[in-house]
């Protein structure tokens, strides 16, 4: 990146929520342009590549880290809550997160290294939007909503809603996410994290696929899927989920799930990968999913 | 902006941009050169320093963001003849080549074995996974961490 560029960047550290808001929407309002900045593990990352700014026109950089609405992680009532500031690393030494949602855990712990998961937030990994990032992948199988705030009050979007298109998301300029919020997947759920990357860290994943699934007396009740770098945006394999609600998943076969698979994605090449990789890829995690429900199943 | 934070246990406080990288503000203003940069873009861990005792890249670390925490630099971990033990074993072990990359690790390997005092192998492993080694082929750095945890251990019970 450029250090020079980076040190003109005019930036305020606001002390609460409310504050943030205000600023937000009085700079919204004047047409002028704000960075949140939690970790900066993708923002000043991007400074590198993204064009130059002109120096007279930058936009003012927020300082998030720390805000204390953002902060923290919750649980109460089978429901989990993360501030969009909580860190990779606060999530993976979770105690309760490690039992109850090790699909989130075993995602966090495979986000870069420990220097990356110090500093990357949910928040970013969200708002950064990019297909690959791993944070979605895993609460999109959760089935998570957004929680964005503005001066106007709180609103939820489900995460299967939130994400627009390539980089783009349902957030609204004044908006900041300030948590996000899911069910705890029941006792005995089957939750896996699989990620194919190139080494076992700081890899930017080929593929990566995040699974839940619920049973009740041998019939899946709630399935969740997410999966990352098949398509422009997180993959919600919505036609993956239905076959894993089948009455019997013995009766679902490779080659339905493989049409299913196909189905829900759109990869490309680039240059971490090939579309019919990708493709591969993706039915065989799905596949070998199934067949550890299926062996569960069996038990 | 006033940026005060506490360095390798001392309390200091400079004027610098806001989002100067805290790396630069370490090697320049600071005078802490020990601190390398390599890549510049979070991947090689030849910046690692410690952020209230956590690893971070000091290449993706604001001032602003430093404002009140505590930072830990190799410098602060031991002097040129009073090397720390973990520094030692380096020396002794083979760890270090180049040395390129060994201020980031013993950053790293620091804050293992101040977390988790004896690691198993996958956890040494892991805990320098973010830090890229062109020289040593990571053997040696893998046992100068073990033989270093395997000293205090021993210095402990004896
Ligand atoms: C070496 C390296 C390895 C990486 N490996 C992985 C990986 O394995 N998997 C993976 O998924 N990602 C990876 N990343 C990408 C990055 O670390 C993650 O996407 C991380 O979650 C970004 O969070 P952040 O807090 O650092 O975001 P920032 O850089 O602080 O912000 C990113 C964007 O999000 C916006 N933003 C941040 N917080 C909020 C909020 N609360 N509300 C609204 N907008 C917000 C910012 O304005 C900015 O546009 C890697 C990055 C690096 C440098
Ligand atoms: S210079 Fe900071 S990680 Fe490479
Ligand atoms: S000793 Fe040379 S890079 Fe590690």
């Amino acid at each position: 990146m450029n250090p020079a560029e980076l040190a003109l960047y005019p930036f305020e550290r606001p002390a609460t929520l409310a504050e943030l808001c205000r600023t937000l929407s009085a700079r919204a309002g004047r047409r002028e342009r704000t960075v949140l900045l939690a970790g900066g593990t993708d923002w000043i990352v991007e400074r590198g590549f993204a064009p130059p700014e002109n120096p007279d026109d930058l936009p003012l950089v927020l300082d998030i880290s720390r805000l204390p609405e953002l902060r923290g992680i919750q649980l109460a009532k089978e429901r989990a809550a993360i501030g969009a500031a909580a860190t990779f690393l606060e999530i993976r030494s979770h105690p309760v997160l490690l039992r109850r949602v090790p699909v989130l855990t075993a995602m966090a712990r495979e986000v870069g290294a420990v220097q990356i998961q110090a500093r990357g937030t949910l928040g970013g990994n969200l708002a950064t939007a990019s297909p690959a990032a791993d944070g979605a992948a895993a609460l999109m199988a959760l089935d998570a909503d957004v929680v964005l705030a503005s001066v106007h009050g709180e609103r939820r979007v489900p995460l299967t809603q939130f994400f627009t298109g390539y980089r783009a998301t349902r957030r609204a300029e004044d908006e900041v996410i300030v948590r996000v919020e899911f069910v705890l997947p029941r006792t005995g759920a089957h939750q896996a994290w699989r990620k194919v990357g190139t080494r076992a860290a700081q890899a930017i994943s080929k593929v990566a696929l995040a699974a839940v699934a619920e049973f009740e007396r041998g019939r899946g009740v709630r399935a969740g899927f997410g999966m990352a770098s098949v398509s422009p945006v997180t993959a919600s394999l919505p036609t993956v989920r239905a076959l894993a609600l089948a009455p019997s998943l013995a009766s679902v076969s490779d080659e339905e799930l493989d049409a299913a698979t196909r189905h829900d994605i759109a990869p490309i090449d680039d240059i971490r990968s090939t579309a019919a990789y990708r493709t591969h890829v993706a039915s065989a995690l799905v596949k070998a999913f199934f067949r550890e429900l299926r062996a569960a199943a069996g038990s | 902006m006033r940026i005060a934070f506490v360095l390798n246990g001392k309390k200091r406080a400079l004027d610098a941009p806001p989002l100067a990288r805290l790396l630069d503000l370490l090697r320049g203003p600071l005078g802490l050169t020990g601190t390398k940069e390599g890549c510049g873009e979070g991947e090689c861990g030849s910046c690692t320093v410690l952020l209230d005792g956590v690893p971070v890249n000091a290449c993706l670390v604001v001032a602003g963001q430093c404002d009140g925490r505590t930072v830990l630099t190799v410098e602060g971990l031991g002097t040129k003849d009073g090397l720390s033990d973990l520094q030692d074993a380096f020396v002794k072990e083979g760890g270090a080549q180049c040395g390129i990359c060994t201020p980031g690790i013993l950053m790293a390997a620091h804050a293992l074995l101040t977390a988790n005092p004896q690691p198993g192998e996958g956890e040494i492993r892991e805990s320098i996974a973010g830090n890229v080694c062109r020289c040593t082929g990571y053997q040696r750095i893998v046992e100068s961490i073990r033989h270093a945890a395997k000293e205090r251990a021993s210095r402990e019970s004896g």
